[in-house]
């Protein structure tokens, strides 16, 4: 009997949870197409031995395919606004290593701080004049000006 | 109770879940701290993660093996990517010349400088693939890490403390060279700094933070072409 009432219930929701039109549906659409990019880039890198990762290639496709069809679909445009939220939380465990590899390190972090700092304040230098050398300048400078604190 | 926390060890979820756990806490104690920008949510949750590993007595090559379930989701992520590109496509058709004069330079740059200097003090081979996507976000620079070489974790350490340094010197610089223009330095931080310096970006405006996913995603797909590549042609 009691199977029975399950079952029932369980076919009285099926219409709701299975439905096809519902957000849940646009998104596994939507990360079906992403993941197909990605095993298509997956495809190319590897036919053509190219020095790029699988899903960098997947990217490219994609941009690619959106550039030619210049309509963006809609379940990859929801697919796309949940996943870019996950990605710092996708790389943290990655981040979680270099507590464990410290020692591995050990006689190289004067180098790799000076490294990054000095280069990094260098990079940014570059960045700027590059920037101001070459942008035109901006027509409505007055109205919306970055402060900086 | 010894077997039962074993197989606990050993199951993905675990490992899932304390990632979770951990990210969500660290976002939060961020939130409480007023969003500093010298320390970041995830570097905030890395070290909660770090902690309960070593409190859990969790080996940190068993976790990376579970925890792989999760981190699958990566690879669409960063496909995803091309979605925002997408859509930036006529600020970048609108600014082609200036963002095609200044940008593969600022790009070899941003990884030359680092390398360079790293080269200099000595540094080994592993060092030096492990400094050069510095400022490439990080799912783009797990890709490149693919294909040069070196440590995957030094890799992402590095790209922390750039991104954090990028958000100092530009606040610094921009007051030294009196840079008012959002554009340039929305540009400059995504150029130098990724996902840490768009943040900044965004504080500073919509346009500077435009600019700043703009350059972002620029120097990444110019970065994973042209580092793999250059690694190629001059051995590691």
């Amino acid at each position: 009997m009691a199977s029975l009432s399950v079952s029932t219930d369980i076919q009285r929701c099926l219409p709701t949870v299975f439905g096809c039109d519902g957000d849940g549906m646009k998104l596994l659409r939507g990360f079906l197409w992403l993941l197909g990019f990605q095993l298509l880039g997956h495809a190319v890198v590897e036919l053509l031995s190219l020095p790029v990762s699988h899903a960098m290639a997947g990217l490219l496709l994609l941009l690619a395919w959106l550039l030619v069809k210049r309509r963006l679909n809609e379940s990859v445009a929801t697919a796309s606004q949940a996943l870019i939220p996950l990605l710092a939380m996708l790389i943290m465990p990655g981040v979680v290593g270099v507590f464990f590899v410290i020692d591995e390190f050990a006689g190289h972090w004067t180098a790799v701080m000076v490294a990054l700092g000095v280069g990094t304040f260098l990079s940014v230098l570059t960045t700027l004049w590059l920037m101001l050398r070459f942008m035109p300048k901006e027509a409505d400078s007055g109205d919306e000006r970055g402060r900086l604190s | 109770m010894n077997e039962l926390y074993d197989s606990l060890l050993d199951t993905p979820t675990l490992a899932v879940a304390l990632t979770l756990a951990a990210y969500l806490g660290g976002v939060a104690l961020f939130e409480r701290m007023g969003r500093p920008s010298w320390c970041p949510a995830v570097l905030i949750g890395a070290v909660f993660t770090a902690a309960s590993l070593w409190l859990l007595r969790y080996d940190f090559a068993d976790y990376q093996r579970n925890v792989a379930w999760l981190t699958l989701l990566l690879g669409p992520a960063t496909v995803a990517l091309a979605v925002p590109l997408y859509q930036q496509r006529q600020h970048i058709f609108a600014l082609w010349k200036p963002i095609l004069c200044s940008l593969p330079l600022a790009a070899v740059l941003a990884a030359f400088y680092a390398v360079l200097i790293a080269w200099l003090l000595g540094a080994p081979p592993a060092v030096l693939a492990s400094l050069a996507p510095k400022s490439v976000t990080a799912p783009l620079a797990m890709g490149i890490q693919e294909q040069i070489g070196g440590s995957l974790s030094l890799m992402l350490g590095g790209l922390l403390i750039t991104g954090v340094l990028t958000t100092i010197f530009v606040s610094l610089l921009a007051r030294l060279l009196n840079i008012t223009d959002q554009r340039i330095l929305g540009f400059a931080l995504g150029v130098n700094g990724h996902a840490i310096g768009i943040v900044r970006a965004f504080e500073l405006g919509p346009k500077a933070g435009a600019f700043a996913s703009l350059g972002m995603s620029l120097v990444g797909v110019f970065s994973a072409l042209f580092l793999p590549l250059a690694w190629k042609l001059f051995g590691s």
